[in-house]
């Protein structure tokens, strides 16, 4: 648990840090779509913090670093929240011979 | 790379985008299905952490040639330390959240950029491990990395030009050869960001690299 406080914290100084060295070019496949002239259609789902940026925050650096973390943070838990379950239902299988023995050889290498 | 909604909202692309949609989750069920078999404790807090970092990095635009920009996409990257079926699982989160929060890839066209972003990157784990079959050495596994970065990126764009291409007067004619050009220079950004981040991860925590798929398989086959 302290390792990913740590590395979160870690991961919040990299957008801190990094945020204002960030292009704002349009990507490869935007700048396609510009050049072009592909067709736009309305989109379905406009998201809530649309181009990253966080609510009616007017400055833009905080407003992207706000929506950065919210992100950060939304992964994260749904990355713990995916571990969790995959682990629970690990060892329900666990009892199966054939991959109790895959997991015998696993721990001997990992080891 | 991310495809949005306003692009493949016309007949042919609709489609398409309901077959990559299938196609897309059949093999999440079956990365999950492996992920599950393969599944150990050390990669727990490392999924989750690993992704929160890929979110991270795809906010950081590099600049390219001709007023454009690229990101990390990270499939290899997450692919090198969680093997190739974690690393569909997390890059599938990372582009999950960046659809429904931030618009960033739409939610229909979120089947095509879950195979083009995460499939083919995490694929790309097979890529290296057949490079690196008979030539371990570290140069040559960087290398690898290197060129399984920038191969993943130049697929991902190649398939992002026929899922696009009814948009576009042009048709493929117009996307290939320009989402080549502009990925080939993305790729070399997005290999040369893997390598760094490999070798620095495989410096600062031999141990944690160790007890992970790739890398583990340098020394001990799996």
């Amino acid at each position: 648990m302290r390792k990913t406080l740590v590395a979160t914290i870690a991961i919040v100084i990299f957008l801190v840090v990094l945020i204002p060295f960030a292009s704002s070019n349009p990507d490869g496949l935007e700048k396609v779509a510009i050049t072009y002239g592909g067709q736009e259609h309305q989109s379905l789902w406009n998201g809530i913090m649309a181009d990253y940026s966080f609510f009616s925050i007017g400055n833009q650096y905080i407003s992207t670093l706000l929506a950065g973390i919210f992100g950060v943070l939304a992964v994260l838990v749904a990355g713990l929240v995916i571990s969790k379950v995959m682990a629970s239902t690990h060892k329900n299988t666990k009892k199966t011979p054939a991959i109790h023995e895959e997991l015998k050889s696993q721990q001997v290498t990992t080891d | 790379m991310h495809i949005s909604d306003g692009l493949i909202l016309n007949n042919t692309s609709i489609v398409l985008a309901v077959i990559m949609w299938i196609l897309s989750i059949s093999i999440l069920a079956w990365s999950w299905k492996k992920a599950q078999q393969t599944y150990t404790r050390s990669i727990t807090a490392l999924l989750a952490i690993s992704s929160a970092f890929v979110f991270a990095a795809q906010m950081i635009n590099f600049p390219i040639a001709f007023g454009t920009s690229g990101h990390l996409v990270g499939g290899t990257f997450l692919a090198v330390l969680l093997g190739p079926y974690a690393a569909i699982l997390s890059m599938t989160l990372v582009l999950g959240m960046q659809a429904l929060f931030f618009a960033d890839g739409g939610i229909v066209a979120f089947g095509m950029n879950m195979f083009n972003m995460a499939i083919i990157g995490g694929l790309s784990y097979f890529l290296i491990k057949a490079l690196t079959r008979k030539n371990s050495d570290q140069k040559w596994f960087m290398s690898s990395v290197f060129i399984a970065s920038w191969i993943s990126v130049m697929l991902g764009a190649v398939i992002t030009s026929f899922e696009i291409a009814p948009a576009f007067s042009g048709g493929l004619a117009v996307t290939l050869p320009s989402m080549l050009l502009l990925h080939g220079l993305i790729g070399v950004g997005e290999g040369a960001i893997t390598t760094v981040l490999v070798t620095s991860i495989q410096r600062l925590n031999p141990t944690i690299i160790g007890g992970l798929s790739l890398l583990k398989g340098r020394t001990d086959k799996i």
